[in-house]
């Protein structure tokens, strides 16, 4: 039997940002964020767990985060905690019907109602909030 | 019982934890901002961050709130990329017993920490 296509794109439709415009930019940043947001609290867990090895063993865990390459990885996951946060309220106010407008007949050129000013303020706002929470993160890290 | 719950009382969770993890997390960075980041991390300071009992409880539901969102946000992304039966099943359980996982592991360092067992 001949296989149909299903218009399955699996991982790749996923993680293709170039479509349905900022929106589609700020789905994505979503699930990354939160992936990598996942990954480092299983890292925090288990960087945490040394402190059972007493000092030393605290000291020791301690040298390895508190480095250059410590400090951006951690300005990496405030960027990714600030975006995930603020993006997040503004996707749960969305499904709340909080800026979504009325519904109305379906004009052209089509442009949905949801994908309106309000929400694209919402996801420029993330970002503009996840990149002064790195700085000042950075600014912290740093003791300026 | 995992794939029984209906989907929106699932994401009624997964919100409910978003937000109340969002306000005990800023209490927990904003303990590291009472004093020097450098000297907040210091072994002393943070043994008497787990030996005080409020805070210990908080860091639990912490562990708990984020551990029950991050897996659940798992299991939506996995979902998403692929349906199936078996395969449903397989991603539903395996993120609840990672998140157990990770909650057991957790909990240990809390229980420890705080009852002065190292």
């Amino acid at each position: 039997m001949k296989p149909i296509d299903e218009n399955k794109e699996g991982i790749g439709g996923m993680i293709n940002p170039r479509r349905y415009g900022i929106e589609r930019v700020a789905y994505l940043f979503m699930r990354l964020s939160g992936l990598g947001l996942l990954a480092y609290f299983i890292g925090h867990i288990y960087e945490t767990s040394s402190i059972l090895r007493g000092e030393v063993g605290w000291n020791e865990f301690l040298e390895i985060t508190q480095t250059n390459e410590g400090h951006a990885l951690l300005a990496i996951v405030i960027a990714m905690c600030v975006f995930h946060t603020v993006n997040g309220i503004r996707v749960m106010l969305g499904e709340g019907g909080v800026g979504v407008g009325k519904p109305a007949r379906p004009d052209y050129p089509y442009i949905p109602a949801s994908q309106n000013a309000k929400h694209k303020i919402g996801i420029y706002s993330a970002i503009v909030l996840a990149a002064i929470a790195t700085m000042y993160g950075l600014a912290v890290m740093y003791g300026e | 019982m995992v794939n029984k719950m209906r989907e929106s009382i699932i994401m009624k969770i997964h919100y409910g934890t978003a937000l109340a993890a969002v306000a005990l997390v800023a209490v927990h960075i904003l303990m590291r901002l009472t004093q020097n980041f450098a000297e907040s991390l210091e072994y002393s300071s943070v043994i008497a961050n787990y030996q005080f009992l409020p805070y210990a409880g908080m860091l639990e539901i912490i562990l708990i709130l984020l551990s029950i969102h991050g897996f659940n946000g798992l299991r939506v992304i996995l979902l998403e990329l692929k349906q199936g039966r078996a395969y449903e099943k397989a991603v539903s359980y395996g993120c609840v017993a990672a998140m157990v996982g990770l909650i057991a592991y957790g909990s240990r360092t809390i229980i420890m920490v705080n009852m002065g067992m190292v």
